[in-house]
C-alpha cells in the first residue's frame, strides 16, 4: 500500500475527442468481407426505424379513430392491422439484432487475428519498449469497445434517429403548429443533456481515478502480504485503506448526486411538455382548430420523439468510447516494424557453426549505444563465455547472434555469410536457447519440449531428456512427460522448468546454442544436478554462455570480458588468470568471498 | 472463477440467508428508500390519469353525448368551470405533481446512493480487506492476485447489488405490479384480466431464458479466457516464439481459439435475438386485446376514451416491470457468486491467533528449537516438513540448503507463526511460539525475503515500515548497520527519496540492504533471511553479504542460502530434502561427507588450478 495518500493525477485532459470519421470509415471497411450480411442489416435498420413509430401511430390511430367513433367493426380491423404490423416489426427486430451481433463479432474476430499476426511479425525491439499488459488490453478492452460500436451504437442510434424523424414527420402531418410547440422543448432537452453529460463524465473520471488508487493499493497489499504480516502492519494498513475507500465513496456519491438531479429533471421535462400540450392542444381542440384525433396522436408520438433523445445521448457516449478503442487498435496496427528481413534474403544452408562479429555496434534505443565495435570469431564447436557486469552488453551479443535485433553498424557472419542476407526463420531453425526466464507455455511437458522440433515423436522427446541425464527428473512429475504445465509454468518449480528448457534445446539439436543465465535462478543442489546436462548440451555445438557466476565458465574455449559495451579482455580462463587483468581481479574477489 | 452453475441449491439457500442477514443490518435505510418508492408510485399513477381526464374533457366538450371525465378522489371541479378552465387546472396539477415527483425522485436517489456508496460498500470493503490481511499466506498462494483484488472490488459490488438490485428492486417490482393491477382492476376488472392473461407466459419465457443464458455465457467467458491466454502467452514468450521460429504455430493456435469464441457466440446470438422481440410482441398482443375489448367497452359507454388511454399507458409500464424480472434474476445470480467469494474470505479460519493467556517475557534472548516438527499445508497434502529437530543457540547462525520445494521457506515461516506445525513444537527461549502474543512474537523477529517488496513511498517510511513512529535517528541507525546509509545520503533527497513502483530506481543490492535495515528497525534478537542474495547481480552481492554479516552479529539467524559465500559464513549448515534434514554440520564436516552439499559447494568453489594461477600471478607481481 502507498504509505501516503497519493494525489490525483492532474493535467489529464477531460476533453473527449469529437467523432472522427476517418476512424469510423476504417472500422466500416472491415465489414467489406461481410457485404451481404451488412447490406441486409442496413435494409433491416431502415425498415425498423420506420416501423417502431408506425406501431405507436397505429395504437393512437385505433384509439382516436374507430374507438373514438365507437365503431366495433372498424376497431376489429384496426386491431388486426396493428397486430400484423407488430408481428412484422418484431420479426424484423429478431434479424436486426441477430445480424448486428453477428457482424460485430465477425469484425472483432478479424480484427483480433490481424492484431496478433501483426504483433508476431514485429521484431523484439518493439516488445522491449512496450508494456505487455497494454498489448493484451488492445485485444480485450479496446477490441470489445469496437464490438459494442459495431453491434450496438451504429444500429441503435440509426434506428432511434429514424424514429425521431418519422415521429416528427407524422406529427407535422397531423398539425404543424402543435409540432412547433413540441420542437421548442427539444433545445432545452438537448442543452440539459449536454450539461449533465459533461458533469457526469467529469465525475466518472474522478471516480475511476480514485478507484485506480484503491486497486493499486490493494495490489500492493496482496503482493506485500508477507511484509505486512511479518512487520505487524495490519492495523496501520487497514486505517490507510479505509481512508482511501471512504475517499472513493465520496466520488461515487458525487456522481450519484449528479444523476439524482439529472434523471428526475428529464422526467419533469416530459411532464412539463405534457402540461403544455394539454393546455395548448386542448384549447385548440375545443376551438375546433385541432382535431381530437391529432391531440391523441401527439400524446403518443411526442413520447416516442422525446424518449429517443436520451438514448441517442447515451449512444453518443458509447460511440466515443468505441472510437477511442478503435483509434488505439489502429495505432497498434499501424506501427511499422523497425526492420524486416531483406527482400532478397535466402534460406540459410545447414551450418558448420562459425560465428563472427565484425566491428558490431548496437543500441536498443537511438543514441544509447550498448555495444561498441565488438569483434570476435568463434570456430565451430567452440564454447564462448561472456563475462561482465550487468549492463555491460553480454545479453545484447547473444540477442544479435540470434538475429532478434540487427546491429546498427558492423556485420555478423555465420559460416562467413552476413545474417542480414538470410531469412530469420531459417536462421532460427539452427539456433537454440535457454534463458533465465525459462518461459513455458501452458499445456503438457511433452508439448513444451517438442517446441524445439514440432515433428518429433514421443520417443525422440524422451531420448533427448535421457541424453541429458534428466529423464528421471521429468518422470518424477505427476504424470511424467504428460504432466500439466500451468500458465507461466505454474505447478513446476524453477528447477523443473529449467530442466524442460534444457530438454527443449536438446531436442531442437541446434548448431548454435545460447545459454543466457541458464542456471542462475536455480537452487544450488539443482544447479549441481544440471551441470552434467549442461556439458552434454554444449558438446559439439558453437555455444554462447552468459553467466554471472565465475565458477561456471572455466571450461570455456574463449572468455570475452565486457565492460561498458566493449570487449576489454579475451582469451582462455587460464590465460586470463595468468595475465592478471580485470578478469583475474574479478576472480580474486570471487575467491575471497567464498573463502572465509 | 472456480464456482460454476454446479453449486448445489442448498449452498445457494445458505448464501441467500446470509445475504438477507446482511441486508437486515441496513433495514432502516432500506425502509426509507422503499417508502419513497411507495409515494412515488402513487403519484405516478395519479399523474398518469390526468392526460386521460384531459382527453375526456375535450371529447365531452366536442361531443356532448359522450360520458364525461372520471375525476379521481372526488376532485371534480365546480360545474361552473368551462372546459378550458378545467384543462388549465389539469395542466397545473400535472406540473405540481411532476415537481413533487422530481423532488421525491431526487431524495430517493440520494437515499439509495448514501446507503450504497457511503455505508454498505465501504463498510463491507473495510471488513473484507481487514480480514484479507490477516489470512494465511496459503490463501495468497492459492489464488491469483487478480482474483484476490476482485474480492474487495467487484465481488463486494456484487454483494451490495443484492441489496439494491435484488431486494429493493424486487420489492418495488412486486409493489408496482400490485398497484398497477389494483388500479386497472378498479377501472375495469374483466378488461384487466383479459389484458394480463398472457403475463404468466412472459414470466415463464424470462426464467427459461435466464436459465439457458447462464451456462452459455459461462462457457463464453471460458472460451474468451482461453483465447486471451493463447495471445498473452505468445506475447510473454515472444523471445522463445521467435528463437524457435514458432510464429506460424502460435498464430494458428490463436486463430483456432478466436474462431471457437466466434462460433459459440453465434448460438448465443440466435437465442438472444429472439428474447427481446418475443417479450415486446407479447406486450403488443396485450395492447391489441386492450384495444379490441376496450374499444368495445368504449362503444358501449362502459368506459371512457381517456380511461382507455391511461390503461394503455399502465399496460406498458406493467410489461416493463415484468421484463425487469430477468434483470433481477440475473443480479441475484451474480450476487450469489460474489457472496460466495466474499464470504469465503470472511469465513476463512485465521489459523494462527494469540492465545487467551499469552506468556509474558520481558526480553527474548533468541534460542530457537524445533522439536520433531512436521507440517503439511492441508490434510491431504504431503508433508512439507517431517520430524525436523534443530537447535539454534542464541546468537548463532544456521544456513539451510535444499532444492526448491524442499521446505526451506516453510521452516522459516513456522517461527513467526505464519503457519503452525501439524505436530511437534517450535520453541523460543524454551517457550512454545504458540504461547506468545502474536504481535509480540513477530516484533521480535526481523525478516528479509528473497525479493523484498518495497513500497511506493519514501526510503525513511520503508525502513520504518514495522515501526511507523520510529525517529529519524532510529531509522539511520538501522540503515547504518545494513550498510545502506552511505548510498541513501548520496541521493538528492536522502531519506525522503520516494521509491518508484518495484523500487526500480535502486539496484538489487540497494533494495536488499534497505530490506535488511527494515528488518533491523525494531532491533530484533532473531533474524530470518530467506535467500536474500539470489535475485541480485553478483557485482552487488558482496555489498549485501557485508550488510548481512554486520546485521547478524549478536542475533540468532536462520538463513536460506544457495551461494557458497553465504554458506561459508554460517556456524552450522543443514541440508533439507523432501522436508527432512538429510545432512547437517559445519561446512568442513559436510565437505568431508561428500554428499549433496559437497556436490553443490564444489561446483561453486574455485578449483585449485585457478587459485594456483591466481597465486602464481600474485607471486610474480
Amino acid at each position: 500500500m502507498s504509505l501516503d495518500k497519493s494525489k490525483p493525477r492532474a493535467g489529464k485532459d477531460t476533453q473527449q475527442p469529437p467523432l472522427d470519421f476517418a476512424v469510423i470509415r476504417r472500422v466500416f471497411a472491415y465489414t467489406k468481407s461481410y457485404a451481404r450480411l451488412r447490406n441486409t442489416l442496413i435494409l433491416l435498420v431502415v425498415t425498423r426505424s420506420i416501423q417502431t413509430p408506425l406501431v405507436i401511430w397505429a395504437i393512437a390511430a385505433v384509439i382516436s379513430g374507430p374507438i373514438a367513433r365507437q365503431d366495433p367493426h372498424g376497431t376489429l380491423l384496426g386491431v388486426a392491422g396493428f397486430l400484423a404490423l407488430a408481428a412484422f416489426t418484431e420479426f424484423c427486430f429478431i434479424y436486426r439484432s441477430r445480424l448486428a451481433l453477428r457482424l460485430g463479432e465477425a469484425v472483432v474476430h478479424d480484427l483480433r487475428n490481424e492484431i496478433y499476426a501483426h504483433l508476431l511479425a514485429l521484431p523484439m525491439s518493439f516488445f522491449k519498449r512496450t508494456q505487455i499488459g497494454r498489448l493484451i488490453g488492445r485485444v480485450t478492452a479496446d477490441v470489445d469497445a469496437v464490438r459494442v460500436g459495431v453491434q450496438d451504437v451504429a444500429f441503435v442510434s440509426t434506428v432511434q434517429g429514424g424514429n425521431m424523424l418519422i415521429s416528427a414527420l407524422l406529427m407535422l402531418y397531423y398539425d404543424w403548429k402543435l409540432f412547433l410547440v413540441v420542437l421548442t422543448m427539444a433545445p432545452i432537452l438537448r442543452l440539459m443533456i449536454g450539461h449533465f453529460r459533461v458533469k457526469l463524465s467529469e465525475a466518472y473520471r474522478q471516480q475511476s481515478e480514485s478507484f485506480s488508487r484503491v486497486t493499486a493499493t490493494l495490489a500492493e497489499s496482496v503482493n506485500g502480504i508477507r511484509e505486512i504480516q511479518g512487520f505487524v502492519r495490519q492495523d496501520v494498513n487497514g486505517g490507510l485503506f479505509g481512508q482511501l475507500i471512504y475517499d472513493h465513496s465520496k466520488y461515487n456519491m458525487s456522481s450519484a448526486r449528479h444523476s439524482a438531479v439529472f434523471l428526475p429533471l428529464l422526467e419533469f421535462n416530459g411532464q412539463l411538455f405534457l402540461a403544455i400540450l394539454l393546455v395548448v392542444g386542448g384549447y385548440q381542440a375545443i376551438g375546433h382548430d385541432v382535431p381530437l384525433k391529432a391531440l391523441i396522436q401527439f400524446l403518443f408520438l411526442s413520447n416516442a420523439f422525446f424518449s429517443a433523445i436520451p438514448t441517442i445521448g447515451n449512444q453518443y457516449n458509447q460511440a466515443l468510447t468505441a472510437m477511442a478503442g478503435a483509434e488505439r487498435v489502429f495505432a497498434l496496427l499501424d506501427t511499422t516494424p523497425d526492420w524486416k528481413d531483406a527482400a532478397d534474403a535466402i534460406a540459410l544452408p545447414p551450418l558448420d557453426g562459425k560465428v563472427e562479429f565484425r566491428e558490431v555496434s548496437f543500441g536498443y534505443l537511438p543514441g544509447k549505444t550498448v555495444l561498441h565495435e565488438v569483434s570476435f570469431a568463434a570456430e565451430p564447436g567452440m564454447t564462448v563465455a561472456l563475462v561482465g557486469e550487468t549492463g555491460s552488453g553480454k545479453s545484447s551479443i547473444v540477442n544479435l547472434a540470434a538475429k532478434l535485433y540487427l546491429p546498427n553498424s558492423g556485420a555478423i557472419l555465420l559460416d562467413g555469410r552476413d545474417i542480414r542476407g538470410v531469412t530469420s526463420e531459417s536462421l532460427h531453425k539452427q539456433i537454440g536457447s535457454v534463458t533465465q526466464d525459462n518461459f513455458l507455455f501452458s499445456g503438457s511437458v511433452l508439448e513444451n519440449i517438442r517446441l524445439g522440433r514440432p515433428q518429433a515423436s514421443d520417443e525422440e522427446v524422451r531420448a533427448a531428456a535421457a541424453a541429458l541425464g534428466v529423464a528421471d527428473l521429468i518422470e518424477d512429475l505427476p504424470g511424467g512427460f504428460r504432466a500439466a504445465v500451468g500458465e507461466k509454468g505454474s505447478g513446476l518449480s524453477l528447477g523443473q522448468r529449467q530442466v524442460i528448457c534444457f530438454a527443449r534445446a536438446m531436442l531442437a539439436d541446434p548448431r548454435i546454442l545460447i545459454l543466457d543465465e541458464a542456471t542462475s535462478s536455480v537452487d544450488a543442489l539443482t544447479e549441481a544436478r544440471l551441470q552434467g546436462a549442461l556439458a552434454k548440451l554444449l558438446r559439439g555445438r558453437t555455444s554462447f554462455v552468459v553467466a554471472h557466476r565465475l565458477s561456471t565458465i572455466r571450461h570455456a574455449d574463449l572468455v570475452l570480458v565486457l565492460a561498458h559495451g566493449r570487449v576489454v579482455e579475451r582469451g582462455s580462463h587460464r590465460d586470463l588468470l595468468a595475465h592478471g587483468g580485470r578478469y583475474a581481479s574479478m576472480y580474486r574477489q570471487f575467491v575471497s568471498s567464498i573463502d572465509v | 472463477m472456480s464456482d460454476g452453475p454446479s453449486r448445489s441449491s442448498r449452498d445457494s439457500a445458505r448464501l441467500l440467508r446470509r445475504l438477507l442477514a446482511l441486508s437486515w443490518r441496513y433495514r432502516r435505510e432500506c425502509l426509507t428508500v422503499f417508502g419513497f418508492q411507495v409515494v412515488l408510485l402513487a403519484l405516478g399513477i395519479w399523474g398518469l390519469s390526468f392526460s386521460g381526464i384531459a382527453i375526456d374533457v375535450v371529447r365531452a366538450a366536442l361531443q356532448p353525448g359522450t360520458p364525461g371525465a372520471r375525476w379521481p378522489l372526488g376532485l371534480a371541479p365546480p360545474a361552473s368551470w368551462s372546459p378550458r378552465h378545467e384543462l388549465l387546472a389539469i395542466s397545473a396539477l400535472v406540473l405540481v405533481m411532476a415537481a413533487t415527483r422530481a423532488l421525491l425522485n431526487y431524495s430517493y436517489s440520494i437515499a439509495v446512493g448514501k446507503l450504497i456508496h457511503l455505508k454498505l460498500v465501504p463498510e463491507l470493503r473495510t471488513l473484507v480487506f481487514d480480514k484479507l490481511q490477516r489470512l494465511s499466506f496459503r490463501f495468497f498462494d492459492e489464488n491469483a492476485s487478480g482474483s484476490i483484488i476482485n474480492r474487495v472490488t467487484g465481488d463486494v459490488q456484487s454483494v451490495r447489488s443484492f441489496v439494491d438490485g435484488v431486494l429493493l428492486q424486487g420489492a418495488i417490482m412486486i409493489l408496482s405490479l400490485v398497484v398497477y393491477v389494483t388500479y386497472m382492476a378498479h377501472t375495469h376488472a374483466l378488461l384487466t384480466l383479459a389484458c394480463l392473461f398472457l403475463t404468466p407466459l412472459l414470466w415463464f419465457a424470462t426464467s427459461i431464458f435466464a436459465r439457458w443464458a447462464r451456462p452459455a455465457y459461462a462457457k463464453n467467458r471460458e472460451l474468451v479466457d482461453e483465447m486471451v491466454l493463447a495471445m498473452s502467452e505468445g506475447i510473454h514468450g515472444i523471445q522463445v516464439t521467435k528463437v524457435f521460429g514458432r510464429e506460424a504455430f502460435e498464430y494458428e493456435r490463436f486463430v483456432e481459439k478466436n474462431r471457437a469464441v466466434r462460433d459459440q457466440q453465434r448460438r448465443i446470438f440466435i437465442n438472444v435475438s429472439r428474447f427481446s422481440p418475443a417479450v415486446q410482441f407479447m406486450t403488443e398482443v396485450n395492447i391489441a386485446v386492450l384495444l379490441f375489448y376496450g374499444g368495445w367497452l368504449v362503444a358501449h359507454h362502459a368506459m371512457t376514451l381517456g380511461d382507455l388511454i391511461v390503461f394503455a399507458g399502465l399496460l406498458q409500464q406493467f410489461s416493463s416491470q415484468v421484463a425487469s424480472m430477468a434483470g433481477i434474476i440475473n443480479t441475484l445470480q451474480q450476487s450469489l457468486i460474489g457472496a460466495h467469494r466474499v464470504f469465503e474470505v470472511l469465513d476463512a479460519p485465521l489459523g494462527v491467533e494469540t492465545p487467551a493467556k499469552p506468556v509474558a517475557l520481558g526480553k527474548i534472548t533468541g534460542r530457537i528449537r524445533f522439536e520433531r516438527v512436521s507440517f503439511r499445508y492441508s490434510e491431504h497434502a504431503p508433508e512439507a516438513l517431517y520430524e525436523v529437530d534443530l537447535d539454534v543457540p542464541a546468537g548463532r547462525c544456521v544456513a539451510i540448503v535444499g532444492v526448491t520445494g524442499a521446505g526451506k521457506s516453510t521452516l522459516l515461516e513456522l517461527i513467526p507463526r505464519f503457519h503452525d506445525p501439524s505436530s511437534g513444537r517450535v520453541l523460543i527461549d524454551g517457550v512454545d511460539v504458540r504461547e506468545f502474543e502474536l504481535d509480540f512474537l513477530r516484533r521480535n523477529i526481523g525478516l528479509v525475503f528473497q525479493e523484498s517488496l518495497l513500497f511506493k513511498s519514501s526510503i525513511a517510511d520503508n525502513i520504518a515500515f514495522g515501526h511507523p513512529h520510529a525517529s529519524r535517528e532510529q531509522i539511520e541507525r538501522a540503515a547504518k548497520i545494513a550498510g545502506a546509509h552511505s548510498f541513501i545520503v548520496s541521493m538528492e533527497r536522502g531519506y525522503d527519496t520516494v521509491l518508484e513502483e518495484g523500487a526500480v530506481n535502486l539496484s538489487g543490492g540497494q533494495r536488499q540492504r534497505l530490506a535488511i535495515a527494515r528488518a533491523l528497525i525494531l532491533e530484533p534478537p532473531i533474524l530470518l533471511l530467506d535467500d536474500p542474495t539470489t535475485a541480485i547481480d553478483p557485482e552487488t552481492e558482496h555489498e549485501v553479504l557485508e550488510a548481512m554479516s554486520s546485521a547478524t552479529t549478536g542475533r540468532t539467524t536462520l538463513v536460506v542460502a544457495n551461494r557458497l559465500a553465504t554458506l561459508r559464513r554460517a556456524d552450522h549448515i543443514v541440508v533439507l530434502q523432501g522436508g527432512e534434514i538429510v545432512e547437517r554440520g559445519t561446512h568442513e564436516e559436510l565437505m568431508r561427507q561428500r554428499g549433496l552439499y559437497y556436490a553443490a559447494a564444489a561446483l561453486q568453489a574455485a578449483d585449485p588450478e585457478s587459485i594456483a594461477l591466481l597465486e602464481g600471478f600474485r607471486g610474480t607481481a
